[in-house]
């Protein structure tokens, strides 16, 4: 398993679900998964799509600037994103910084236990 | 453990020895622990160290401004954080993200096993 790899496919697949269809992230979730949003924490994929699907906008555009990873140990994978948010109809894109946590499923892809998302606000 | 308080008493642990002394930081990794350090990957405590100490600058005053924590599997924490960096005799403080992976040690303690800075610019 190639680290880099690993993690440049995930962020290219997590983006364009999340800027097409956010409810298609449901998959990428199980029950003991974490997303701590803006500070508000939440578990469990359902709840995590809720969330996700419930922001205040119809379409959003993610452009990511970098993508860093470490292998986090029991064949886990850390990946730590930073880029902008274009909401549809707002002027000036939003900073943010992402942090995911990817473990391996039987199936041989990875699946999202540890998610945590802050805008950089200048 | 709770994490929460984990994440709390190590950022302000982390954060106060990098600014007092940064070769003070080098009990807080150990042979197996990643920095990556604006795109530098860095292995093992004492290349670590050597990178962190020979940064450019003398004085330094890292500002939090987000703490988020979650438990990463296997006893260890995620902890995510965001702030400023205000560089003595620069006129502006940067802005950064930076996510540790916290691990128990057999005396109750945590080491970093990985360590992800990125700054963010403007």
């Amino acid at each position: 398993m190639d680290p880099d790899a690993v993690a440049k496919a995930f962020v290219d697949h997590y983006y364009s679900t999340f800027d097409a269809n956010r409810a298609g992230l449901g998959n990428l979730y199980q029950e003991g998964s974490m997303l701590t949003f803006e500070g508000q924490k939440i578990q469990g994929s359902q709840s995590i799509v809720a969330k996700l699907t419930s922001l205040p906008f119809q379409q959003c555009k993610h452009n990511i600037t970098t993508v860093d990873c470490q292998p986090s140990g029991a064949g886990g994978m850390l990946v730590f994103v930073s880029g902008t948010l274009q909401l549809a109809g707002e002027q000036h894109a939003l900073k943010f910084s992402q942090m995911f946590h990817l473990m391996p499923t039987p199936q041989g892809s990875f699946y999202v236990l540890n998610d945590i998302f802050r805008l950089n606000y200048t």
